[in-house]
């Protein structure tokens, strides 16, 4: 075995031990609880690739002074879903759902493509202007649930259908391709070796953990999820705590959308973001936060992210049609509801094999 | 009830304003467009519509979002306007059995543009306006060996899976590396014809196990190709001297690509196809017969020929 | 001024539905020559025929309170199935009969996920539309066709009725309409139909009523399986082709269909019959932008955008205003 294939075992090896310690960890502690499942599934992925494709955990630094690798890809191609599955766990646990991210993900990349290739372009003015088109669109889905009551889904189903339509608009129907150096960096920069968009989806992350946890945000939030009436009872005001997760989430989705669209130094309306949202709601549940709403798991939805992004990586890897990622997809998205689900835990502990455990469910 | 009222004043501003299709003297062409996923569709759109506009025809223009059943749809409300010749540029080869032969049944012919269909008998179509794909696969070919030897790795970069360029690209391509052992294609996946899916599966095939084997790239389209570019930049490569690429249809960006010596070749497709498109729909007007084959002008571009002033010229 | 016509308020969404159908007509008719003809009528139920029969499902499954999401998928299944069966030398028919099975018990799997578990709707149809689009992956990667089909050329040449001018009654439109006959006196005159709107309106009164939910949901995600691979073998009918890339986010027209046809989200309100308007109205929305000509074909998801989001308004304001009364 020459250095290199060894370097790959070694990197490999290291993977799965963090992961398969960082279950046994988040298992006994009551905090991280929520992280088992999806270290579980990770562990198994990095087991699968240190057997059959110990190639997956090349890492090397390239002349530019970056890592490079497929670990890093998932890094990298990861944080869009991260993004915006920070921002849906906080619309899930008040208990709606956004199914909109995906269009302003585009509406935003038009915005800042189109910003870019007129007179007046400019990088601060382009992200300016994507953010705020955004995050207006986040008001306005929540202007939709909060103050008219109509149901979540419904609401933002409007902006899905015709935000691609305003995105088209925008950019006149067609590609707009575009050079921007100080641009390009959102999407293909690297900092300190890592990738910009890994660094944006920390920062988001690390922000909404801090609004959530330090002040009473968070609470506030589970509570509204829990129980909307006895939360106004209890003098919360829900209604601007619901809007506020939906500008957030817009919020959110405008960040993504830049970073998509720095990505491949183009804007294209009909394919940025599509059923992204779909993979951010994923990411999301497996992380532990139950679609009724209530107590949610930031870091969850981030070890969610990575959870997805990585299966995709490695179907791409091991050649496999990447529609055909639809299944494990599938399989996953089912045996995450089956182990949040009481009613299935109870049951199964109920089976004979697992009596002697003391029927605690896992 | 108002409100309802004023609801139904909306729309009525919104189509009243079109100009109401004076018949009797104009041609009418239907044209059912596939979407507007490329730079290339797009300029293909463009000719269309300016030459139309030229030659005082009136064109009822559909892009279909790249779905099937809204060209189906297209081509149904083209019968029923009554039309005189329909154009459609079909999305996949399969499944316009039953639309083609009502438009037959309505003594409207159909041209078929830049894409072939699959058809259970002949006569369906009036005419074939498109580059010849094999021939571009062929035209690579033949400048891979001029140009870069009998000895390469080819990573191939192939188009919509299913879809007549990238299938008649890939086997003319092929029949013209027959002869070379020597030439091997050791990668071969799709990137769908989008500058994202294209980076995405280059960045694969320079982390697989055959990476430092891979010479040459051949892309079904400049887009891809573009995409691929940015992906063998950011693992550390040089496009253009580490990597051979060439690659078909020949958008502005690509000539630029190639003039900074990023990129190699480009077999041209041209997307032009306005001109040709009415002079067929005339010549049907009058009476004549149509060939049953058009097949537009087309070059190939590498470095030898391109300079700034040819980047310039070029509409797309 | 309703209280005053003795219009009952529950049937207004549905009447605003018919309204906007027949004003969209209308202007049709003015603006544009050979517009009102028996052609673009007949058009109007072929094109959208597997819409509407995926509609039908849709709206069965939200008037019991859920959602289902793999009907674009289920469709795309079928399709290939027929068509990986028919190549492989089974006979088109027994296909056919194959696939509808396989929808039903696809049908039934979710929902019995669904009520034996307590497990959210939404996650467990998206499950499905992920399976059953892998699945078409998995039965081709490219599309298959089915031309010189002994089955679907006699289908095609004997079961149509010549309505003159060229225009002909098919099998598809038929199949559409007795679907949605069937869905009507299904959901509105047998005791299962009414089950379902209870278990919609309020599942837990519906259970302490002696309604029984389980069966119902799963019965309800059953019909709404069926009527996917129905739409799919209509679909595939109509192509004469499977592809595993048909129909992706047809779950999302089909809800816009029933929620402008006057369906409510939340379950237990509504009509089918504002199904088949809402089919008919997306449909109409097209072929108006196609007769115009140069209308860009985006603003087709703005407009159904807007329309969505006004009759949500309206059902909104009308739920508050029954509630008002009482």
């Amino acid at each position: 075995m020459n250095n290199s294939q060894s370097l790959n075992f070694i990197i490999g090896i290291t993977a799965l031990l963090v992961c398969v310690a960082s279950t046994f960890i988040s298992g006994r502690s009551q905090k991280f609880r929520h992280l088992r499942w999806p270290l579980v599934a990770l562990s198994l992925l990095f087991l699968y690739n240190l057997i059959f494709k110990p190639t997956f955990f090349a890492l090397e630094i390239t002349d530019d002074g970056y890592l490079y690798g497929s670990l890093i890809d998932i890094l990298n191609h990861s944080s869009k879903i991260a993004l915006l599955a920070t921002g849906m766990t906080l619309v899930i646990a008040t208990g709606g759902v956004d199914i909109s991210v995906g269009s302003i993900m585009a509406i935003s990349g038009a915005v800042a493509a189109t910003v870019i290739v007129s007179p007046y372009s400019s990088l601060i003015l382009a992200v300016f202007l994507a953010l705020l088109v955004s995050t207006l669109a986040g008001l306005w889905n929540g202007i939709l649930v909060a103050a008219c009551g109509i149901q979540p889904m419904v609401a933002t189903l409007v902006l899905m259908v015709a935000g691609r339509g305003i995105a088209q608009l925008i950019t006149d129907g067609t590609i707009i391709t575009f050079h921007h150096p100080a641009f390009n960096a959102i999407g293909n920069g690297h900092l300190l070796g890592l990738p910009v968009p890994a660094w944006l989806a920390a920062t988001i992350f690390l922000i909404a953990l801090a609004l959530t946890r330090t002040t009473s945000l968070g609470l506030f939030i589970e509570t509204v999820g829990n129980n909307r009436t006895a939360a106004r009872y209890a003098g919360i005001a829900a209604r601007k705590i619901v809007w506020i997760t939906y500008v957030f989430s817009g919020f959110c989705a405008g960040i993504a959308g830049l970073v998509v669209c720095s990505n491949i130094k183009c804007a294209d309306a009909n394919h940025a973001g599509l059923y992204l949202e779909l993979d951010a709601i994923l990411a999301t549940v497996i992380g532990g936060t139950s679609m009724t709403g209530g107590r949610f798991y930031l870091s969850g939805s981030i070890l969610g992210a990575i959870l997805i992004q990585a299966l995709s990586t490695v179907m791409y890897a091991n050649d496999v049609n990447p529609a055909v990622i639809a299944v494990p997809k599938a399989i996953l998205v089912i045996a995450v509801c089956l182990l949040q689900s009481d009613r299935f835990r109870s049951r199964i502990m109920a089976l004979p094999v697992f009596r002697k455990f003391g029927g605690e469910p896992c | 009830m108002k409100k309802y009222l004023s609801l139904l004043i909306l729309p009525l501003l919104l189509l009243v304003s079109c100009k109401k299709a004076d018949s009797s003297k104009t041609i009418t062409v239907g044209f059912s467009q596939i979407g507007a996923e490329s730079d290339w569709r797009k300029a293909s759109t463009l000719s269309i519509k300016e030459e139309a506009k030229k030659r005082g025809i009136e064109l009822k223009f559909s892009d279909a979002q790249q779905k099937q059943e809204n060209q189906l749809k297209a081509i149904r409300a083209f019968i029923a306007q009554g039309v005189d010749v329909i154009a459609l540029a079909p999305v996949v080869t399969t499944g316009w059995d039953d639309v083609l032969k009502e438009a037959r049944a309505a003594n409207i012919p159909v041209i078929l543009i830049d894409r072939r269909v699959d058809v259970s008998e002949d006569g369906l179509y009036a005419c074939y306006i498109g580059a010849d794909c094999t021939e571009e696969g062929r035209k690579a070919g033949r400048w891979l060996i001029e140009n870069v030897g009998k000895q390469a790795g080819i990573a191939e970069l192939v188009g919509t899976v299913g879809s007549g360029p990238a299938v008649e690209r890939k086997k003319g391509f092929e029949e013209a590396i027959k002869g070379e052992p020597g030439l091997k294609i050791i990668k071969s996946q799709s990137g769908d014809f989008t500058r994202s899916q294209g980076k995405e599966v280059m960045e694969q095939f320079l982390k697989s196990p055959e990476r430092d084997q891979i010479n040459v790239l051949y892309a079904h389209n400049d887009d891809m190709a573009l995409g691929a570019i940015q992906a063998i930049e950011e693992a550390g490569k040089k496009p253009g001297k580490d990597i051979v690429i060439i690659s078909c249809d020949g958008v502005k960006e690509i000539f630029r690509q190639i003039l900074a010596g990023k990129a190699n070749c480009t077999v041209e497709c041209n997307p032009m196809v306005g001109p040709y498109l009415f002079d067929v729909v005339e010549t049907y007007m009058r009476g004549e017969t149509i060939p049953p084959r058009v097949i537009p002008h087309e070059d190939v571009f590498d470095a030898r020929n391109i300079t700034q002033e040819v980047i310039d010229g070029r509409s797309y | 001024m309703l209280k005053r016509l003795r219009f009952p308020i529950r049937y207004v969404p549905f009447a605003a539905t018919v309204a906007v159908f027949i004003g969209a007509y209308a202007i049709g008719a003015i603006s544009f020559k050979n517009f009102f003809t028996l052609r673009v009528f007949v058009n109007l139920f072929h094109d959208n025929a597997y819409l509407g029969i995926a509609a039908v499902g849709t709206g069965i499954v939200i008037l019991s309170g859920g959602i289902d999401l793999s009907v674009g998928a289920v469709i795309a299944f079928t399709g290939m199935l027929v068509a990986k069966l028919t190549a492989c030398g089974i006979n088109t028919g027994l296909a056919i009969l194959i696939a509808l099975a396989v929808g039903i018990l696809f049908g039934i799997l979710q929902g019995t996920l669904i009520a034996s578990f307590d497990l959210p709707p939404f996650l467990v149809t998206l499950g499905g539309m992920f399976l059953a689009r892998g699945g078409s992956f998995i039965i081709n990667e490219e599309a298959l066709s089915i031309l010189k089909n002994p089955v679907l050329d006699f289908i095609e040449d004997n079961l149509q009725l010549s309505l003159g001018n060229g225009v002909y009654l098919e099998c598809i439109e038929v199949v559409y309409l007795i679907v949605l006959l069937c869905g009507i006196v299904f959901t509105q005159w047998t005791p299962l139909g009414r089950r379902i709107y209870a278990i919609g309106v309020n599942e837990q009164s519906a259970l302490l009523m002696g309604v029984p939910v389980a069966r119902t949901k799963i019965m309800a995600y059953g019909i709404a399986g069926f009527c996917s691979a129905l739409a799919g073998i209509v679909f595939t009918v109509y192509l004469k082709s499977g592809n595993p890339l048909n129909c992706i986010g047809l779950e999302m027209d089909a809800i816009a269909a029933v929620v402008i046809g006057g369906i409510l989200l939340t379950g237990g309100v509504g009509y089918l019959l504002g199904s088949l308007f809402g089919v008919l109205t997306l449909g109409l929305i097209q072929v108006l932008i196609m007769f115009q000509g140069n209308i860009n074909s985006w603003w087709t998801r703005i407009i159904i955008g807007i329309l969505v989001l006004l009759f949500i308004f309206m059902q909104n304001l009308i739920t508050k205003l029954s509630d008002k009364k009482q």
